[in-house]
């Protein structure tokens, strides 16, 4: 599906790394479910697993959020393609559980932009997906 | 800094280089990478270090497989950052396990217009070994 977006390559970049993974770390859930359309789909393809609608991605992220005292998403690369509304980034996940043991990931992520918001986000893990 | 055009991205990765994967032709393979070029499978922590390496790699596969096919792709492209990141399907007849498929993403650096380093995510077991 091609979407229209009316974000310029700066914004796209503010809204993938900054307003949303930035409150992932903050464990902002409103915040982070600010970012997604209503009838958004969240799919880590490495695990084949796929939260549809902002409610089952609010469901995840508060499990996640509930699973880990430290999240940092940290180290991006990212490609951006303004014209058609879509951004990907690279990146290391550090995660701290309550028992202080430590998972690195070094993730991607693709973005497909509607409007202002996300539409539809790709997760490919380099590990075991936590986002479930 | 040469700038390339959106559709050349789009090209040397559709046409040039999964064109030649799905049909065998190293030559065609290769010409896409720097001698100095690394692929990593990033799912699999797999580090393909130089021309060679990366011929090796392709060797080894073009003789597991008896078809490989790429298809389904959606680009995001970035001229500025001369990088194309890629999500596509993949089928592949594997001469030991049948047909296998797969939902995998690359992320593709280049410098003057061929490949500096290469990512590649797998939903599956590695292929790029």
């Amino acid at each position: 599906m091609q979407y229209q977006s009316n974000l310029n390559e700066q914004q796209l970049i503010d809204l993938a790394v900054n307003q949303y993974f930035g409150n992932v770390d903050k464990k902002d859930l409103e915040a982070v479910l600010n970012c997604f359309h209503d009838n958004a789909m969240l799919t880590v393809q490495t695990a084949f697993t796929q939260h549809e609608g902002k409610q089952n991605i609010g469901r995840m992220f508060k499990d996640f959020f509930d699973s880990y005292d430290v999240i940092v998403h940290r180290d991006f690369t990212y490609t951006v393609d303004e014209t058609n509304g879509r951004i990907v980034a690279s990146f290391i996940a550090e995660l701290k559980d309550s028992e202080g043991n430590m998972s690195y990931l070094h993730n991607t992520n693709f973005w497909r932009i509607r409007d202002n918001k996300f539409q539809e986000v790709y997760v490919y893990m380099s590990g075991e997906n936590p986002l479930v | 800094m040469s700038q390339y055009p959106y559709e050349y991205y789009v090209d040397i990765v559709t046409k040039q280089y999964f064109h030649g994967v799905d049909n065998f032709e190293i030559g065609r393979v290769l010409d896409c990478f720097h001698k100095d070029a690394v692929l990593q499978v990033m799912t699999s922590n797999t580090l393909h270090d130089g021309i060679d390496a990366i011929n090796m790699m392709f060797t080894g596969l073009f003789e597991t497989n008896s078809r490989i096919w790429h298809g389904n792709f959606i680009h995001t492209v970035d001229i500025k950052r001369q990088s194309i990141c890629s999500q596509f399907s993949v089928e592949v007849t594997s001469r030991d396990e049948g047909l296998l498929r797969y939902e995998n993403c690359n992320r593709f650096y280049l410098e003057e217009g061929k490949y500096k380093k290469v990512y590649v995510y797998m939903s599956g077991e590695n292929l790029l070994k």
